[in-house]
C-alpha cells in the first residue's frame, strides 16, 4: 500500500471494543464483567 | 490476483490491545474456511516517548496521565488479567517503556524480507512478556537476529532511517481512514474493525467479505 487510499470504511463489530487511543489504553466495562465471570469460574471469589 | 482476503492491521508495538487483539484475530482466522493475507502497518501511540524513558508503564501513567500509582497498579493488573484469558503471560514489572519508531521501522524491514508476521510476534512477546527494549537499535537488530534476519543488515537500515518514510505513509494512511485508536482492522481495502474484538467478530466479517466476493462471481 504505497498511495493513500481516501475511500470511507464501512465500520463493523462491537464500537466498545477495546482499544488505545493516544497514549491511554482504556478498559472497556463488559471487559470488567469478563474478568469477574473467570474469576468466579475460577472459584476466586 | 490472490484469492486471499486481505487484512490491514494498524498497531503500535507497546499497545496492550494489539497483542489482544492479535491473539483473537488469530483464532478467527484459524477457523475460517479460506485463506487471509495480513500485513502490519504502523501506528504510534505516544510518538513524544523518549527512547530511554526513566521508568516503567506505571511511572509512564502517573507522569503523563496523572494517575496515581495504586490506580495505575490496578489498570496494569486488569490488562494482565485480559491477556492471560488468551494465553499471554504479560509482565508489566519489567517492561521498558520506549519511542517505537525504530521498531516500525524494522517491521518494514521485515517485510521487505518476508518475516514481517514473525518479527511483529517477536517484537510484541519482547514488550510485554520477556521485558526486552524495543527502542533502542542494537536491541532490536539482536531481536531480528532471533528470528534469523542478518542482524548487521539491519542495524545499517534503521540507522539509515530507509524505512522511516513507509512508516509515515502508514501514519498518513490512518488518519486518511480516520484511525484514531489501534488496534485498527481494514478487510479489503472496505471494512473497518476497530479494538480487541471477539474472535466471532472477526470471523464474520471474513465471512462476509468471503460470501460478497462469491455473490459477484
Amino acid at each position: 500500500m504505497t498511495d493513500v487510499v481516501s475511500s470511507p470504511l464501512t465500520i463493523l463489530g462491537d464500537s466498545a471494543a477495546a482499544v488505545c487511543d493516544g497514549d491511554f489504553c482504556a478498559i472497556p466495562d463488559h471487559h470488567e464483567a469478563a474478568i469477574v465471570n473467570r474469576r468466579v469460574d475460577a472459584d476466586e471469589i | 490476483m490472490s484469492d486471499a482476503i486481505k487484512v490491514d492491521i494498524w498497531s503500535d508495538v507497546q499497545c496492550p490491545w494489539c497483542y489482544i487483539g492479535k491473539r483473537k484475530f488469530e483464532a478467527a482466522v484459524a477457523t475460517f474456511d479460506g485463506d487471509v493475507e495480513v500485513e502490519y502497518h504502523s501506528f504510534e501511540l505516544a510518538p513524544d516517548t523518549p527512547v530511554d524513558f526513566d521508568g516503567t508503564p506505571k511511572d509512564y501513567l502517573a507522569q503523563r496521565k496523572g494517575v496515581s500509582p495504586a490506580q495505575a497498579d490496578e489498570m496494569l493488573d486488569r490488562v494482565t488479567g485480559i491477556a492471560s484469558s488468551v494465553g499471554l503471560d504479560y509482565d508489566y514489572d519489567h517492561v521498558h517503556q520506549t519511542n517505537t519508531i525504530k521498531a516500525h521501522e524494522l517491521l518494514h524491514y521485515a517485510r521487505s524480507q518476508g518475516r514481517q508476521l514473525d518479527m511483529k510476534e517477536r517484537l510484541l512477546k519482547a514488550y510485554f512478556v520477556d521485558g526486552r527494549h524495543v527502542g533502542r537499535i542494537e536491541d532490536l537488530a539482536d531481536l531480528a537476529a532471533e528470528i534469523g534476519l542478518d542482524r548487521s543488515e539491519v542495524v545499517e537500515v534503521l540507522t539509515d532511517e530507509r524505512y522511516l518514510a513507509d512508516v509515515k505513509a502508514d501514519v498518513a494512511q490512518a488518519e486518511a481512514y480516520g484511525i484514531n485508536g489501534v488496534p485498527f482492522f481494514v478487510f479489503d481495502e472496505k471494512y473497518g474493525v476497530s479494538g480487541a474484538q471477539d474472535p466471532a467478530t472477526f470471523a464474520n466479517v471474513l465471512e462476509q467479505v468471503q460470501n460478497e466476493r462469491e455473490s459477484v462471481k
